[in-house]
Parts: C-alpha cells; sequence; structure tokens
C-alpha cells in the first residue's frame, strides 16, 4: 500500500509535467550554453528563459537571478558570499533564532572567521519582534536574515516590515524563501528584499536546483570558482535539465498556486480544529492566522514525537515531528524552543505539510488515526494523567 | 543508522508492549528513571517474593525504543532473583532487542537502571543498608546572573500591575507561597507561566496546591535559574537541571523572583 504523503515540507515529489519537460535536455537538448555553436545556444536559450519566468514569479529582473545546485548553495552565496564581499563595511549580521539549522550553521562558520553574529527572538508564535531586530542594529550591521516563513511551524514573518527597516538602516536584507515559495506569492519589490534563496524542489521541480536571486547593486563574492559561468557568481556547467525543470514548475505554481492555497487552507484549518477539539491538552504551535497554508504543526502533553511518528509509521502515513529523537543532535526543535517550549513540551510535536497530491481523503486518514495514537501513547506515558 | 532504523524485534515491543500498567501491594516497589527535559521518563515496578521477582510493569513517556526497551525489561527480569536482575546490564536489554540504533545507546535505554533503582529501594525498604552512590553536591544558590542588569527590564521583584505581563511568556521562581500565588494570578493575563523549583514538588498550602493543579502554570522541578540573558531587556535565561545536571535556555520575556 502506498504511503499517504503528509511530510510536504521535507521533500515532495517532482510534478509529471516537470519531468515530461525536462527529459529532451538530457538526450536530444544536450548543449554547453558556454558554446557557440547551434547545439550550445539551444542550451542558452533554455537557460535564458528559464531565468526570465524565474524572475517573473518572484518580479524580479532577469539579471537578478543565479542558478544553484539547490537552495542551501544558494543561502551560502547569499550569506557568505554577502560578508566576504561586504567586510569593510562591518562585521556584524543578524538572523532570526528560528532560521533553518543550515543558516545557523553558516552563522557558526562565519562567527569563526571574524564576524559577529546577534540572533533576534520570536515571540510565542514564532514572529519576529521587530523592536528587538531593530535594537540590535549597529553601524556594524551589514546584513539581516530572516526566513520568509518557518519550514518547521510554518509561522510567517512581517517580511515587508524588515525590508522596510532594511532599506532605511541601508543594510542588506536575506531571506531564505523555501518554505513560502508556492504557498505565499513573493514579490521580491514589494517585500524588499535584497538576497532571496529559492530551491526548485519546493515548487515540485528536481531536486539539485536553486536560485539566488540578487537586487541589483547587491554584490556577492563568489564561493564557487571555475569557468565563470552565471557573470562569475557560480561557476560550472549549468544543469539545464535542472533549471528547466525549475522553470516549469514555476510556470505552472503560478498558474496554480491561488487554488492551491484555498484548498490546502482548507485542509489545514479543518485538520487544526478538529484535533484540538478531539484531543484533550493539545495546543497549536505557532501563529493561528499568520502561517502557511501547508502547515498543521500541534503538540500533545505527555507524548513523545518520535513514537508519534512510528505509530502513524505503522498506520501507513509519513508525518513529521519536532522531537529530539528523531534527530541527529539528540536536541529538541530549536524553532519550537524559541517560541518559549519547554523541552517536555518540544518533544511532543506532530508536524502534517500538505501538497499538491494529497486529496480529501488523505486527511480524513489522518485525522482518523489522531485520537488513536495519541490515546495509546498516552495510556503507556507516566507523566499524563486525565 | 537512522535514529528510527529499529529491529523487528524493538518494533514489535513498541507496538506491542509487554506489561504496561502499574502495580500496588506491600511486595511491590518501583524504580523511576529519567526526565521530560531529555525526552524520557520510565517507571519499573516489580513484586518480590523472597529473593524473586515474580510480576514487572512498567510506564513509559519517550521515543519508541524508551517504551520498547522497558516492555523488554519487565519480560526479562520475570523469575530472575534480585541479584540477577541487579547484574543485569542496558546492553543485555539491547542484546535481547537484537541492537538498538547508536545515538539510542544512551538516551532511551534507562530501563535496566530503572529496574535497579526499583531493587535498591527494595532493599533499603528490608533494611539493608545500601552505600550511597557519591550523592550529589548541594549546590550554591548563589546569585543569579544578569538579575541586577535587567532589573525592570524584565526582572522585576514585585508585581504591581499583572496587566503588564498580558501574554507575556514569564518565569517565576518559586520562593514561598506568594510566589505560587503570584503564578496563578498571572494565568489570568498570560498562557504561559512557568514556576521554576529546585526541588521534586511544589511545597505549598493544601489549597494553593490544589489551585496549582488546576491552573495552566507550567511546573519546573528539579531545576535553578542561573543566569538571565538578553540584549536591552530579559530575552531568555539559563536553566539548570539538577537531575541530569545539563544547562539549557528558555525564552522567556519577564522573570520574576520574589523574595
Amino acid at each position: 500500500m502506498k504511503e499517504i504523503y503528509l511530510d510536504n515540507q521535507s521533500a515532495k515529489p517532482v510534478d509529471s509535467r516537470v519531468i515530461e519537460g525536462m527529459l529532451p535536455y538530457f538526450g536530444e537538448k544536450y548543449g554547453n550554453p558556454s558554446a557557440l555553436h547551434t547545439t550550445g545556444d539551444i542550451g542558452t536559450d533554455a537557460l535564458e528563459e528559464s531565468r526570465k519566468s524565474i524572475a517573473e514569479f518572484i518580479n524580479a529582473d532577469e539579471d537578478e537571478i543565479i542558478f544553484t545546485s539547490g537552495a542551501t548553495e544558494a543561502i551560502n552565496l547569499g550569506i557568505i558570499g554577502y560578508a566576504l564581499k561586504n567586510k569593510k563595511k562591518g562585521n556584524h549580521i543578524i538572523m532570526s533564532e528560528i532560521e533553518h539549522i543550515s543558516i545557523h550553521n553558516i552563522a557558526k562558520h562565519l562567527d569563526r572567521s571574524g564576524f559577529e553574529i546577534s540572533k533576534v527572538p520570536v515571540d510565542k508564535f514564532g514572529r519576529v519582534d521587530m523592536r528587538k531586530l531593530e535594537r540590535r542594529i549597529t553601524d556594524q550591521t551589514i546584513l539581516i536574515s530572516v526566513g520568509y516563513a518557518s519550514n518547521e511551524i510554518g509561522t510567517v514573518q512581517p517580511i515587508q516590515e524588515i525590508g522596510k527597516l532594511a532599506e532605511e538602516k541601508g543594510i542588506a536584507f536575506h531571506s531564505d524563501a523555501v518554505a513560502a515559495e508556492g504557498l505565499i506569492p513573493i514579490d521580491v519589490k514589494r517585500d524588499g528584499v535584497h538576497l532571496m534563496a529559492l530551491s526548485s524542489n519546493d515548487l515540485y521541480g528536481p531536486k539539485g536546483v536553486g536560485v539566488l536571486y540578487m537586487r541589483k547593486k547587491y554584490r556577492v563574492n563568489p564561493i564557487m570558482i571555475g569557468g565563470g559561468q552565471e557573470r562569475g557568481l557560480r561557476s560550472g556547467s549549468e544543469d539545464i535539465p535542472g533549471i528547466v525543470g525549475m522553470k516549469i514548475a514555476a510556470e505552472i505554481m503560478q498558474k496554480e498556486m491561488s487554488g492551491e492555497i484555498k484548498r490546502f487552507t482548507g485542509y489545514r484549518d479543518r485538520m487544526i480544529k478538529q484535533i484540538l477539539e478531539e484531543i484533550p491538552d493539545s495546543y497549536l504551535n505557532g501563529h493561528p492566522t499568520e502561517r502557511l497554508a501547508s502547515n498543521t504543526h500541534v503538540r500533545f502533553d505527555g507524548i513523545e514525537g518520535e513514537s508519534i511518528l512510528l505509530s502513524f509509521k505503522d498506520k501507513g502515513i509519513a508525518i513529521s515531528t519536532g522531537s529530539a529523537c528523531t534527530s541527529k543532535t539528540l536536541e529538541p526543535s530549536h524553532t519550537l524552543i524559541a517560541t518559549g517550549l519547554m523541552h517536555e513540551e518540544a518533544h511532543g510535536s506532530l508536524q502534517i505539510t500538505t501538497g499538491r497530491f494529497n486529496i480529501d481523503q488523505d486527511i480524513d486518514n489522518v485525522l482518523n488515526a489522531v485520537p488513536e495514537v495519541v490515546t495509546r501513547l498516552r495510556d503507556l506515558s507516566p507523566i499524563y494523567q486525565t | 543508522m537512522k535514529s528510527t532504523k529499529y529491529s523487528e524485534k524493538v518494533l514489535d515491543h513498541f507496538r506491542n508492549p509487554r506489561n504496561v500498567g502499574t502495580l500496588e501491594g506491600d511486595d511491590v516497589v518501583v524504580g523511576k528513571v529519567g526526565n521530560p527535559t531529555c525526552g524520557d521518563i520510565m517507571e519499573v515496578f516489580i513484586r518480590v517474593d523472597g529473593d524473586k521477582i515474580t510480576e514487572a510493569k512498567f510506564r513509559t513517556f519517550g521515543c519508541g525504543s524508551a517504551i520498547a526497551t522497558t516492555s523488554m525489561t519487565t519480560e526479562m527480569v520475570v523469575g530472575m532473583t534480585l541479584d540477577e536482575a541487579m547484574a543485569m546490564t542496558r546492553d543485555d536489554v539491547a542484546e535481547e532487542l537484537d541492537g538498538l540504533p547508536p545515538v539510542k545507546m544512551h538516551c532511551s535505554n534507562l530501563a535496566a537502571d530503572a529496574l535497579h533503582e526499583a531493587i535498591v529501594n527494595y532493599r533499603k525498604g528490608k533494611g539493608e543498608v545500601i552505600p550511597e552512590e557519591d550523592s550529589k553536591k548541594e549546590e550554591d544558590p548563589g546569585c543569579v546572573i544578569g538579575q541586577d542588569e535587567f532589573l525592570n527590564k524584565g526582572v522585576w521583584f514585585v508585581v504591581d500591575d499583572v496587566n503588564e505581563f498580558e501574554d507575556q511568556r514569564t518565569l517565576i521562581l518559586h520562593s514561598g507561597d506568594e510566589s505560587v500565588q503570584q503564578a496563578i494570578e498571572l494565568t489570568e493575563v498570560s498562557d504561559r507561566i512557568i514556576l521554576l523549583t529546585p526541588e521534586k514538588s511544589v511545597v505549598t498550602t493544601e489549597t494553593l496546591e490544589e489551585q496549582l493543579k488546576e491552573s495552566k502554570v507550567k511546573i519546573l522541578y528539579e531545576s535553578r535559574l542561573l543566569e538571565i540573558r538578553g540584549e536591552y531587556e530579559v530575552e531568555k535565561v539559563l536553566i539548570r537541571n539538577l537531575d541530569e545536571d545539563e544547562d539549557y535556555e528558555l525564552f522567556v520575556d519577564q522573570v520574576v523572583i520574589i523574595e
């Protein structure tokens, strides 16, 4: 039996329309855009058309799009590249406490390289506190990095407010938009973002492709050195099939996004309402309204997340959890902790993220399973008393 | 190895745990290990007849391997003498389950420890003198770092107006009945009120104890506030878990210290 997949935040299937559109670029249209012959020109055309489509998707200009091998590389180029390029201006970088782990690890790296990192706290819903953000700005601050929305609890940040503040202070604003893309219409001009990372897979495109949006006049140092592709900012022969895949994924998303957001919001609101009503001592993690349409994140007193995950796995349902016991470090989710949860609370969470290929029946199934799983584990638990 | 890549035996004990529950009677003792902070708590109950364990039950809060190891332990010990059970190790339990992922060997394999604690408790009850393992050093309460720096910037010795704590994540140090009363009162304006106590329970009046139980106050037991941190105002605190001897951060907006 096929597993019911409700962990779309961690990986998404590639849309079959995307796969179909990619196929010619493996065999027939294999040209290297750097080559000057006709075969190469086909590659150039595909690359530049893709750049145009993705620019349109976020209301950017074509020459502001840099293709990378994924969002992680885009984030590295955006943050490390910007920091190195601008270290004469200052060595201070501000980021939120709930950035994706890849960004927190970049912070550690930069800290060892002589940069100073301040992390700005979030409120109990996971929203960045603007007052605390502003207070951290010094004359050494060169960059602010706040993710568009949390990949864990789905809280959407006050991006336009941060963009405005950054603009006023003359500081660059980087945003990791991986969790938000395809679930919120992004407009880099309206949002006031200067550097932004996108991933192809989160648009139902192939893994291994991403984009750094870099606004004109904002410069980064390359971190991949080689043949000078992408205006010298990202060397290495372009992955044309992957880039075309991302382009098609973005075009499909552009058309289908508003309908999907509506459908996912219905799923989400139904799940949150029913779980909180049906299960005593259950709570919503994240913001009640300022949250991604696809994200349902709840916690239960007295039970532990890995046990919840395994129980759903046994029922043929794939979900996720913020529990320590499923992580490599055995530390609970830094995002849940940053919202003010105690460790024992952070351990008992359930994250459900819907996607394009979920159907109503999937939601029925997961909702049917929740009470059974929670009740069984609570019956085993020494710390849950009814 | 993936942290959830379990053997069939582990999965079987997770899916169908044996001997779930508690035991009662004069011949029953319980051993309890773990701490909710680290994500696992295990209770092992044993019934002892003469020198033999005749029955065992358990309750566990924790991950898949935590549940499976306690279940397996209760299955293994029935029929053992107390000495045999004392000699049983974590590794024995893990082996019986066809192994555990390396990352799980420590954190969730405490079931044997819970069993040993139960046996020690039994022997103590029988008047045997058990040499204490280097009993925990009495911690010096000392002063809280940052207490003065953040005074009136998130650190309060008195709550003048509860409304100023609206929606604020607030930590209150248990220092007596007044602090308990204050914690309960603050739940009217905020759903995140945490009472911190170095003890295993909150000792207060019967009425307050009842009210505290009914209230939404979260309690952090066996914990001490080490440090208050933030930029310009309170943003987080460093807490020491006295039981596990581990320090961790907790994000709060206000700290109330009633002397």
